[in-house]
């Protein structure tokens, strides 16, 4: 019985740490956002903050960080938002830009006021803000 | 002239466009940007044919340009369409041929977003009434033939102002208005002919599902050329899931003393084998006091997108009119 209860504490604690950790990050000038206005900044549903203009920061489609945010935050999958950006086409409205890598999203995130992105926990510096996280 | 001036301008750019047409990866519907100005360029067709009392119809239905982009607090959106731009048809004395040639404006408009919550809209514009007519393009809904409730209770075009207010918490809450006291930009490309219109729409969303309701009012001539104010209300929800959707949208319409359309309502399904796939089961009923036409319909419908902005459609529609009975396939793409 004991080997039991060890065997399955063990399986936890590698469960754990496998998860991984991401956040959704500014600059030092955003407050706390609620995922509904995560989505709706992602989503393109709004392009404003306040009277803030807002640039939201992708990355690659199919890039494992960017597939985790729009499961855990938007809760679309990649061909539900592949539909989603043809009827915004019809609307007018365009997905968010693109970047190579989160590396890339930090240095935007110093230069543009107003840019938003996500990445991996471990990679968020001090000069970022956390503005909301989520795990696997 | 203003049409005329339109078509210059989009076909100057999307041949500019084309210039830039690999450094933009262009993807079949998403349409492409002009250089780096604020330009998008893009537009849809549908072709179709119909197998109604044995009479088969044969269309070029919808070919139309979009162009759109935001600068700023401003956006802008213009679109210009062919419609019904070829139709062969057999009747009791041969084939007809017709073609309709007029370019007609479906929307012309500019945005101005004050901030998060509130926007501005002026110009023609989609009447955003329930949720049906807010993609209502072939290519982008499930199937062929639209819902009678998308066409008799309420002006599927508004020219005028648009104002909404959202707001973006756990679940989103928008309310809107629209309001036209002025001819349509383009009489001909609506289904009634107004010059007054009044509504006013809440709608709540949270997680999969969304609910909407809508009132007005519009001002339009009668086949006797006297004009008549119309009231209407229409409630909608839809729930959606990665698999399936459930939609529905029911309304009346009257006049100051008796109903006009007395009901219009659909409810439909439609559930996505995989992402290429779907079918669809609509049930539609409606009661029209004005022509005195009462009708029920089970339509039957099926799905092949080989990528999304491709549709290949077919669908069988039973009616309790029996004459209205009748098969559809269309292909349209939007680009």
């Amino acid at each position: 019985m004991k080997l039991l209860i060890l065997l399955c504490m063990s399986t936890l604690v590698i469960l754990q740490l496998q998860a991984k950790d991401y956040a959704v990050v500014t600059n030092k000038n955003f407050n706390t956002l609620s995922v509904g206005q995560i989505k709706a900044l992602f989503l393109k549903k709004t392009s404003f903050l306040g009277n803030k203009s807002i640039v939201p920061l992708n990355l690659s489609s199919r890039n494992a960080v960017r597939l985790s945010f729009e499961k855990k935050v938007l809760h679309m999958s990649f061909s539900r938002l592949k539909s989603y950006w043809t009827k915004q086409h019809y609307l007018g409205h365009r997905p968010p830009i693109s970047m190579k890598s989160q590396e890339s999203i930090g240095v935007f995130i110093k230069k543009v006021d107003g840019a938003i992105g996500y990445m991996e926990l471990k990679k968020v510096d001090s000069s970022l803000k956390i503005v909301y996280k989520w795990s696997d | 002239m203003l049409k005329k001036l339109l078509v210059i301008f989009l076909l100057t750019t999307t041949l500019f466009a084309q210039e830039y047409e690999e450094e933009n990866r262009y993807a079949l519907g998403e349409g492409i940007q002009a250089g780096s100005l604020p330009l998008y360029v893009g537009g849809y067709f549908s072709i179709d044919y119909r197998n109604k009392d044995s009479r088969s119809r044969y269309r070029i239905d919808d070919l139309a340009f979009l162009a759109y982009g935001n600068y700023e607090k401003f956006s802008y959106m213009a679109e210009l369409e062919f419609k019904e731009f070829y139709t062969l048809s057999e009747t009791d004395t041969g084939d007809t041929t017709e073609q309709d040639t007029s370019l007609h404006i479906e929307r012309l408009y500019i945005d101005y977003n004050f901030n998060e919550n509130y926007m501005l809209r002026v110009g023609k514009y989609n009447s955003q009434i329930g949720f049906w007519n807010l993609l209502p393009i072939n290519v982008l809904r499930d199937t062929t033939s639209n819902p009678v409730s998308t066409y008799k209770i309420f002006p599927k075009f508004t020219t005028g102002l648009y104002g909404s207010y959202t707001s973006y918490n756990d679940g989103e809450l928008k309310v809107d208005t629209m309001i036209q006291h002025n001819d349509d930009l383009d009489e001909n490309y609506n289904n009634y002919v107004i010059d007054e219109h009044y509504a006013l729409g809440v709608t709540y969303s949270k997680e999969e599902l969304d609910l909407k309701l809508n009132i007005g009012m519009f001002d339009t001539y009668m086949p006797d050329n006297t004009t008549q104010n119309l009231y209407y209300f229409l409630a909608s929800m839809k729930y959606e899931t990665e698999e399936y959707q459930i939609m529905s949208e029911i309304g009346t319409q009257k006049s100051k003393e008796n109903f006009t359309t007395e009901y219009a309502g659909y409810l439909q399904g439609v559930y996505r084998l995989n992402y290429k796939n779907a079918v669809i089961l609509r049930l539609e009923s409606y009661n029209d006091k004005f022509s005195r036409i009462q009708d029920e319909m089970v339509i039957f419908g099926y799905t092949y997108r080989p990528i999304y902005p491709v549709a290949i459609k077919a669908e069988y529609q039973l009616h309790s009119l029996e004459k209205e009975n009748q098969f559809l396939f269309s292909l349209s793409v939007l680009f």
